[in-house]
C-alpha cells in the first residue's frame, strides 16, 4: 500500500525527454535520462556508482518482419555480420579487444529488434564506443565475410534442426498463428533464402536498417556525466543520419474463427500439440492483466498448469511451455506440450482446458494473486540486475513503450491488476473461436 | 577538358583527405581512462549466543536479498560405507520438513519471489536463498524449520532417494558430468575427497541412520555460518535469526583432520563409456596439497587464464580456432581446505578426441616448460582484473563468491586484497606455479560413446577403459596390437 503511494508520487517528477527521472523512493526504479542527437540517434543514460563497471547497448529497430519475402534470414545474418570487422576494427576484433580488459559482450535479434551489448570496466568505455559507433558507420561488407557467416548460419541451422524435433512444427503454427509473410516465418529463415542472398541485399538491409535514426544507444553503469556526453559527441553525432527506413507494418485483424490442424512429424518422440490465443488487445490494461495471469498458469513449479501437468505423481506431459509472444504489434499466448506418454496426448490438451475454465468460473485467491505479483517482480528485478541488464532492458523498453518517460510507472500497472482483471481477459480471450491447435502426430 | 577532370579530382582527393583527417582519431583505439576505484562491500561479522556466526554484507541497489546458510559437513565427511550423506542430508532438509511439505515449500518460495539452491562441495555445505527484500521473516522461518523441524521419515527419504536417482540418471548422459566425476576419483583415490564422486548405486546405501547421524554432528549453529546480503544492518540481521534460531542447539564438535593430497605418480589415460552421447569430454587434472608454500593462487589464477580462462587462451585457440577439433576447451582452478585442483575440459568431436588430447597434454607441457612472455601475462591480469567486479555485479553471484570466501576463511586474503595480490604476480612467479601443475604425470579423463569410438581407442599408447560406473573394464595397448 505505502509503495503504490510512492509510486504515483514518482509521476509528479517525471519529465519530459532528455532530463532526469528521479524516482529514488520506489526501490523498483533506477534514475535514466534521455536525450537525441542531431543525425536521430536516441541517447539514455543510466548511472549507477556500485562498480567501477559500464555496459553499452546498442539496438536497431530491425528484425524478420523487416525481411522481404525471398529475403528470409536477413536479420540474424546481419547480427552475425556485425562482428566481421569495419574499417577500423579488423574482423573479430571486437571481441578480442573487450575480452582482453575482462569484459564480456553478446548480441540478439528478434522479430523486431536486433540489440548488441557489452560490458567493460569503466576506464574502458571509450573503446566500446569507438567500436560500436565503426560498425554503425563503417560496418565492412565483403563476399569473404557474407560466405564465412552464410556458412556459419547454415551450420546452426543444421544443428538447431537436429536438436529440436518439434521446429518445423513451430514453423507451421506461427503460419497459422500470423497468417502473413513478415510475421510469421521464423527468425533463422529459410535455408533456400539464405543461399541466394547477395552481397547487394545485406548491403541494402544494413543501410536501411543500421542507421543512427532508426537506433537506440544505452549506456548504464559508472561513467562520469560530462564526459560520456564528449565522447558520444566523438563517436556517434558525426554518423551521418541515414533515410527513414520507412516501414509501416501492414494493417492486420485478427480473424475470430477456430482453426485445427495435425501433422505428422517423423523426428517427433512423443505427440505434441501447440496451441495459442490471439490476443487483439481490447483494453489497455488488458496486456498487464494477461502477464500476471501467465503467472498464475505457467510460471514456477507451484503454477496451475504445471502442477496439472508436470506433477511428479502424475505427470501426463514430457514438456510444457507458454507465454504471451509479442511480435511488434501482434499478441498471442502461446502453449506447447510434448505427452509423456503417446496415450496421454488427449488428457494434456483437455488438462489445458479444464484449468483456463476453472478461471472462467472462480476467482484466484488473494494469496495465488500475490503470488504470482511477487514472481513478476522478481523476473522484473533479474531484467535489471547488472548495468549491461539494465541497459538492454532500456532499450527494449525504449521500442516497446510508446513513451520511454512511462516506464518508472510500468510495474506499478502489474501490481494493480485484481483477480477480476485476470477472470476478465480468461473470458475475453481463451475461447474456443479465438484459439488455434496443431498437433503432432508421430509417424 | 582534361585539365578540369585534375582539377575536380584534386578538389574532390582535398575534402576526402580533409574528411578522414577529421576523423583520425577513428583509426586506433582510444586509450583507457584512469582506473576507478573497485570499493567493495564491507564484510560485519558477530556471533549469536549459541555460536551461530553471523555476516552481513549491506546493498542496496536491488530490493533482493541473499540469505546463506554454510555447515561445514561437505562429501569428504560422509561416512565412508555411504558416499552422498552430505548430499542427502542437504536435499532432505530443503525438500520437507515436519511442518511443510514439499509443495508447501515450493509455494512458499515463489510466494516470495524467491529461489533456493543448495551446494555439497568436499568441505561444506551452502544453502542459499534469494528472495524480495519485503520477506526475509518468511525466509528465515523457512530456513528454521529446515534445521530446527527436518523431516528424516522414511517417506521424505524414500522420494529424495527417487529424485536423486532419476537427476544421476539424467545427468550420466552428458560425458562432461561422468568424465569430471571419474577425474575426481582417480585424483582423490583413497581420500576423503573421493566421495565427490559418487555414483547412482550410492543412493541405494543412504539409510535414517547415517543421514540422523550426519546432520546431528554438522549441523549445529557453533560450527554454522549464516550470511546475509541487501538492505539489512547488523542489528537486524542478528535480532531476527536470533529470533528464529537461538533453540538451535550447540554440539561438540571436532573436524577430523584431512589427510594429505598425494598426486598421482604415473600418467593415465582412461576412457568412459556414455553410451549415446554425440560428442566427447575431455577433462586432464592435476592436484596439489593446499599446504604447499610453493603454490601462489594468484600466480595460478594467471596461469590458467593464460591456458584457458577464455576464447582467447592457448587451449581454445589451438583446439577451436586452429584445428577446429573443439567446440570449446577451457582451464579453471580451485581450492579446497586440503588440496588445489588444476583442471582442463573440453568438448570435442568423436572423431578428434586422440588429437584433442595429445594437443591439451603438449599445451600443459608447453606452459610449464617454455617461459612465457610478459605480454601474455600482462594480459591476463588485465582480464582478470577487469573481469572482478563484472563477475560479482549479480546478487547471485555476489552470494556465491562470499559464501567461498567466507567458507574458507579468505576474507583477508581473497575480498580486501585481490587486486593488489593479481598486480603482484610475476612472470616468474607465474612459471613455478605452472611447473607444479604441469610437470607431475597428468591424468586425462575422456567420456563418450565407445560404439562411435573403438578405432580412435586404439590411437591411444594406452587406455584404461571404464563403464558408467566407473568399474575399470580393460586396458589397450598399442604395441600389442
Amino acid at each position: 500500500m505505502v509503495k503504490k503511494k510512492i509510486g504515483v508520487a514518482s509521476l509528479a517528477i517525471v519529465m519530459a525527454a532528455g532530463t532526469l527521472l528521479a524516482q529514488t523512493a520506489d526501490r523498483y526504479a533506477f534514475p535514466f535520462s534521455r536525450s537525441q542527437l542531431r543525425n536521430g540517434l536516441q541517447v539514455i543514460l543510466a548511472q549507477d556508482e556500485a562498480l567501477p563497471v559500464v555496459s553499452v547497448a546498442v539496438a536497431y529497430r530491425v528484425g524478420s518482419i523487416h525481411e522481404p519475402p525471398g529475403k528470409s534470414g536477413l536479420a540474424y545474418l546481419m547480427e552475425h555480420m556485425m562482428f566481421s570487422g569495419s574499417a577500423d576494427v579488423p574482423p573479430q576484433q571486437h571481441f578480442n579487444n573487450i575480452n582482453r580488459v575482462g569484459g564480456n559482450l553478446n548480441a540478439r535479434a528478434s522479430e523486431d529488434m536486433s540489440i548488441f551489448y557489452q560490458t567493460v570496466p569503466s576506464n574502458q568505455l571509450a573503446l566500446i564506443l569507438w567500436m560500436e559507433s565503426d560498425r554503425m558507420r563503417y560496418l565492412e561488407i565483403n563476399e569473404d565475410s557474407l560466405e564465412q557467416t552464410r556458412k556459419e548460419l547454415l551450420d546452426v541451422m543444421r544443428q538447431r534442426k537436429s536438436a529440436d524435433p518439434y521446429q518445423e512444427n513451430q514453423f507451421s503454427f506461427d503460419q497459422l498463428l500470423y497468417m502473413d509473410f513478415p510475421y510469421s516465418h521464423s527468425l533463422l529463415g529459410s535455408e533456400d533464402d539464405l543461399r541466394n542472398l547477395t552481397l547487394d541485399d545485406v548491403k541494402n538491409f544494413y543501410a536501411t536498417y543500421y542507421v543512427p535514426n532508426n537506433a537506440v544507444l544505452c549506456i548504464s553503469g559508472n561513467f562520469n556525466k560530462a564526459r560520456v556526453k564528449e565522447l558520444i559527441a566523438r563517436y556517434f553525432e558525426t554518423i551521418p543520419r541515414g533515410k527513414d527506413p520507412g516501414f509501416v507494418p501492414e494493417p492486420f485483424k485478427y480473424t475470430k474463427k477456430q482453426v485445427i490442424k495435425t501433422e505428422e512429424n517423423p523426428l517427433a518422440l512423443a505427440p505434441a500439440f501447440y496451441m495459442g490465443f490471439r490476443l487483439s488487445l481490447f483494453a489497455p490494461n488488458d496486456l498487464y492483466s494477461l502477464t500476471i495471469l501467465d503467472y498464475i498458469l505457467m510460471r514456477g513449479r507451484s503454477s496451475r498448469m504445471m502442477r496439472r501437468l508436470l506433477n511428479p505423481d502424475n505427470k501426463i506431459a514430457y514438456q510444457l511451455d507458454a507465454g504471451i509472444e509479442r511480435r511488434r504489434n501482434r499478441f498471442a499466448y502461446k502453449i506447447f506440450v510434448v505427452a509423456n506418454n503417446p496415450f496421454w496426448i488427449n488428457q494434456c490438451q483437455s488438462a489445458v482446458f479444464s484449468e483456463l475454465d476453472k478461471l472462467k468460473s472462480a476467482y484466484p485467491s488473494e494469496a495465488e494473486l500475490s503470488k504470482a505479483k511477487n514472481m513478476f517482480r522478481r523476473n522484473y528485478l533479474d531484467r535489471i540486475a547488472t548495468t549491461q541488464d539494465k541497459a538492454a532492458f532500456l532499450c527494449e523498453e525504449y521500442f516497446a513503450l510508446p513513451n520511454l518517460d512511462e516506464l518508472p510507472l510500468e510495474l506499478e500497472k502489474y501490481m494493480k491488476v485484481t483477480n477480476t482483471d485476470v477472470v476478465t481477459v480468461v473470458h475475453r480471450y481463451f475461447t474456443i473461436d479465438n484459439s488455434l491447435i496443431l498437433n503432432v502426430r508421430t509417424k | 577538358m582534361k585539365k578540369s577532370h585534375i582539377l575536380l579530382g584534386l578538389i574532390l582527393s582535398a575534402v576526402a583527405l580533409n574528411a578522414a583527417g577529421q576523423e583520425r582519431y577513428r583509426r586506433v583505439p582510444p586509450p583507457p581512462e584512469p582506473h576507478q576505484e573497485l570499493k567493495l562491500p564491507v564484510i560485519e561479522t558477530k556471533p549469536l549466543t549459541n555460536g551461530l556466526r553471523v555476516s552481513v554484507v549491506f546493498r542496496d541497489d536491488l530490493p533482493m536479498m541473499s540469505l546463506q546458510l554454510i555447515i561445514p559437513g561437505g562429501e569428504s565427511a560422509s561416512p565412508d560405507r555411504s558416499p552422498g550423506t552430505a548430499s542427502c542430508v542437504a536435499h532432505l532438509i530443503t525438500r520437507s520438513t515436519q511442518l511443510r511439505s514439499a509443495s508447501d515449500i515450493e509455494e512458499l518460495l515463489e510466494s516470495i519471489g524467491g529461489s533456493l539452491s543448495v551446494t555439497t562441495l568436499e568441505d561444506f555445505t551452502i544453502f542459499t536463498f534469494l528472495f524480495l527484500d519485503d520477506y526475509l521473516d518468511q525466509a528465515l522461518n523457512l530456513l528454521g524449520q529446515m534445521i530446527l523441524k527436518p523431516d528424516f521419515s522414511e517417506k521424505a527419504l524414500k522420494s529424495v532417494k527417487s529424485i536423486l536417482s532419476l537427476d544421476y540418471l539424467d545427468r550420466e548422459k552428458d560425458p562432461e558430468f561422468v568424465a569430471y566425476r571419474h577425474m575426481i576419483r582417480l585424483l582423490f583415490k583413497n581420500h576423503p575427497y573421493e566421495k565427490m564422486g559418487f555414483t547412482r548405486d550410492a543412493v541405494k546405501n543412504w539409510n535414517q541412520k547415517d543421514l540422523l547421524e550426519f546432520f546431528d554432528r554438522y549441523y549445529r549453529p557453533d560450527n554454522a555460518h549464516l550470511i546475509l546480503m541487501g538492505r539489512i544492518q547488523m542489528d537486524t540481521a542478528t535480532r531476527k535469526a536470533s529470533g528464529v534460531l537461538n533453540t538451535w542447539q550447540p554440539g561438540e564438535f571436532s573436524p577430523k583432520p584431512l589427510p594429505p593430497i598425494i598426486p598421482p605418480q604415473k600418467e593415465k589415460i582412461c576412457f568412459i563409456d556414455v553410451p549415446m552421447a554425440k560428442d566427447c569430454a575431455i577433462y586432464l587434472g592435476s592436484v596439489f596439497p593446499s599446504t604447499d608454500a610453493d603454490i601462489d593462487p594468484p600466480s595460478l589464477s594467471v596461469v590458467s587464464q593464460i591456458l584457458g580462462g577464455t576464447v582467447n587462451s592457448r587451449l581454445f585457440m589451438n583446439l577451436r580456432e586452429s584445428k577446429a577439433y573443439a567446440y570449446f576447451a577451457f582451464s579453471e582452478v580451485a581450492f579446497n581446505k586440503a588440496s588445489g585442483l588444476f583442471c582442463v575440459r573440453a568438448r570435442v568431436a568423436p572423431e578428434f578426441i586422440y588429437p584433442s588430447a595429445q594437443e591439451i597434454l603438449k599445451e600443459t607441457r608447453r606452459i610449464a616448460r617454455e617461459p612465457i612472455s610478459i605480454s601474455e601475462i600482462d594480459q591476463a591480469k588485465s582480464y582478470l582484473l577487469g573481469n572482478f567486479p563484472i563477475a560479482i555485479e549479480r546478487l547471485s553471484a555476489l552470494a556465491e563468491k562470499m559464501s567461498e570466501i567466507m567458507a574458507y576463511d579468505r576474507e583477508n586474503d581473497y575480498w580486501n586484497k585481490y587486486y593488489q595480490q593479481i598486480l603482484l604476480v610475476s612472470p616468474e612467479k607465474v612459471f613455478e606455479a605452472a611447473q607444479k601443475c604441469f610437470l607431475q604425470p597428468p591424468l586425462v579423463v575422456i567420456a563418450g560413446d565407445k560404439s562411435l569410438l573403438v578405432d580412435r581407442l586404439n590411437e591411444f599408447e594406452s587406455i584404461e577403459v571404464y563403464d558408467i560406473k566407473g568399474i575399470h573394464q580393460y586396458t589397450t595397448n598399442k604395441e600389442k596390437q
